[in-house]
């Protein structure tokens, strides 16, 4: 994918799940706001805005961030993954096959951003323990599911991924 | 230097203070502070920012034989574990780790807690136990000038410091404390994570015979600034960790802060809670 979008004045390039993307940004515009609307990857969800929820969480460089603090121009020659770039040929990463597994999904809508803390937390600590697991998912909240499911998928991974708990 | 539109990168010190002076241009680090005030309005969007997070010299920590160095621009995940501030200032590591969470400690800097200049600012404190001194960068007609500031003299106001327009947080610098140097620092809120002080208390001290010989405390989110507790020191100085004098020195700390009542607190609530953590630090210095 290179696309090039006229639609603003600063020419951007960046790295966007592994592939090379230039477009047109305006220097205020977010990173949520071009992944979205720009790119049309919308598994980034958009909710408080302002670094509360976690919702829009990205990893940028390989460290996860809030797309929707994170100005777009910031990313010039960066690397962005999204939830969408955890997906090779179709088949889900096994950490969002251990959300499915253990239920981890109501509304879904925290799920992405939980997702993405959560591959950046196993990253840098394979074998968390709960406490672990609660302090990287710190700023991501969900209105539905109470985090148990959501602890118990992450924490299925620090066995090696598998999924019968 | 690049130039796109209103965003500038500069990846020079003198270009990004040039940009900061000749073009009135707001400083830039990790935006954690200012992309949410521009999205809810309470702050105007700027003509030009200079975005400083790819000037080397802004980065990172190093130590010689006599100070301990931070870049402005060293996020606050990576001051966390850094392994010279986890050494030399335990304190600064914890306050840079207790910081929201991992997404916004990846992007926000130390010089943007300082120079946001909130009075809950976190790494405050521990800087002020460190007595720290800022290296602040303006360029004039005659070139750059440089001068330091304690950390004590930054703060003005909530949001306000003595940064001259245009003027850069270099460098933030301390001399490491001598071994046997006992430090805490703490914040109360309503739960663990994601969580502005109601208050935070820090003290650090060196007892000599069971007599302090020195002793430096600091208040966050109970003041315009943060605020270090001269008060409370005088009591402590040269006295034994007794019972009384703990209750005394917690007494100074309730009568020389000046807490507002706001969403998160009352202001009776806040000097309530600065006498109990104070006065806990205290007594586990004087068991530690
Ligand atoms: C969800 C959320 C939770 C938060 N929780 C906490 C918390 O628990 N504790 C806490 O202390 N803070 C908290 N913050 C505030 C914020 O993350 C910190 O203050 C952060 O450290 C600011 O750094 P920054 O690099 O993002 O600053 P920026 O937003 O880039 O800049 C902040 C200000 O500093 C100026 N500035 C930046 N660098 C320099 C420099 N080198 N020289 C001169 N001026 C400079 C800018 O012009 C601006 O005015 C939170 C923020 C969010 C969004
Ligand atoms: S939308 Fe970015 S943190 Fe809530
Ligand atoms: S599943 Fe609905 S917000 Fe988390």
């Amino acid at each position: 994918m290179l696309a090039t979008l006229e639609t603003a004045k600063l020419d951007l390039s960046m790295n966007v799940n592994g592939q090379a993307v230039r477009l047109w940004v305006s220097p205020f515009t977010t990173l949520l706001e071009v992944l979205r609307e720009q790119l049309e990857l919308t598994g980034t969800k958009y909710a408080c805005g302002e670094g509360e929820c976690g919702a829009c969480s990205v990893l940028l460089d390989g460290r996860v961030v809030n797309s929707c603090l994170v100005l777009a121009a910031e990313c010039a020659g960066c690397e962005v993954v999204t939830i969408e770039g955890l997906t090779t040929n179709g088949k889900l990463h096994p950490l969002q096959q251990a959300f499915v597994d253990h239920g981890a999904v109501q509304c879904g809508f925290c799920t992405p951003g939980m997702i993405m803390a959560a591959y950046a937390l196993l990253a840098a600590n394979p074998n968390p323990t709960e406490a672990d697991v609660k302090r990287g998912l710190e700023g991501n909240l969900c209105r539905c599911t109470g985090y148990r499911k959501i602890i118990d998928a992450v924490l299925s991974m620090a066995r090696g991924g598998r999924s019968d708990d | 230097m690049e130039t796109r539109a209103g965003y500038r990168v500069a990846t020079a010190l003198e270009v990004a203070a040039r940009i900061a002076t000749l073009e009135r241009a707001t400083l830039f680090a990790g935006g954690t502070d200012l992309l949410p005030r521009w999205s809810k309005g309470v702050l105007q969007r700027p003509e030009v920012l200079v975005d400083l997070k790819r000037i080397p010299e802004l980065k990172g920590v190093s130590r010689n034989d006599a100070e301990v160095s931070i870049g402005p621009c060293t996020p606050l995940s990576d001051l966390a574990v850094d392994p010279i501030i986890r050494q030399t200032a335990p304190v600064l590591a914890e306050a840079a780790g207790r910081v929201a969470c991992a997404q916004v400690r990846n992007r926000a800097t130390l010089g943007g807690n300082l120079c946001n200049a909130s009075p809950a600012a976190d790494t405050a404190v521990p800087l002020i136990l460190l007595d720290a001194t800022l290296e602040l960068t303006a360029i004039g007609p005659g070139g750059p000038s440089v001068r330091d500031v304690a950390i004590t003299d930054f703060f003005t106001g909530p949001g306000a410091t003595v940064l001259a327009p245009g003027e850069i947080l270099t460098h933030i610098r301390f001399e490491p404390q001598p071994p046997g140097t006992f430090a805490a620092w703490d914040k109360f809120g309503t739960r663990p994570s994601m969580e502005i002080a109601v208050a935070s208390v820090g003290v650090a001290l060196r007892l000599e015979g069971g007599t302090v010989t020195w002793v430096r405390v600091g208040y966050g989110s109970v003041a315009p600034t943060p605020l270090r507790g001269r008060a409370a020191e005088a009591v402590l100085t040269g006295s034994p960790l007794s019972m009384e004098v703990i209750e005394r020195a917690a007494a100074a700390a309730r009568a020389e802060i000046a807490p507002i009542t706001d969403v998160r607190a009352s202001e009776a609530y806040r000097r309530d809670v600065v006498g109990v953590m104070l006065g806990r630090m205290l007594k586990h210095a004087g068991h530690a």
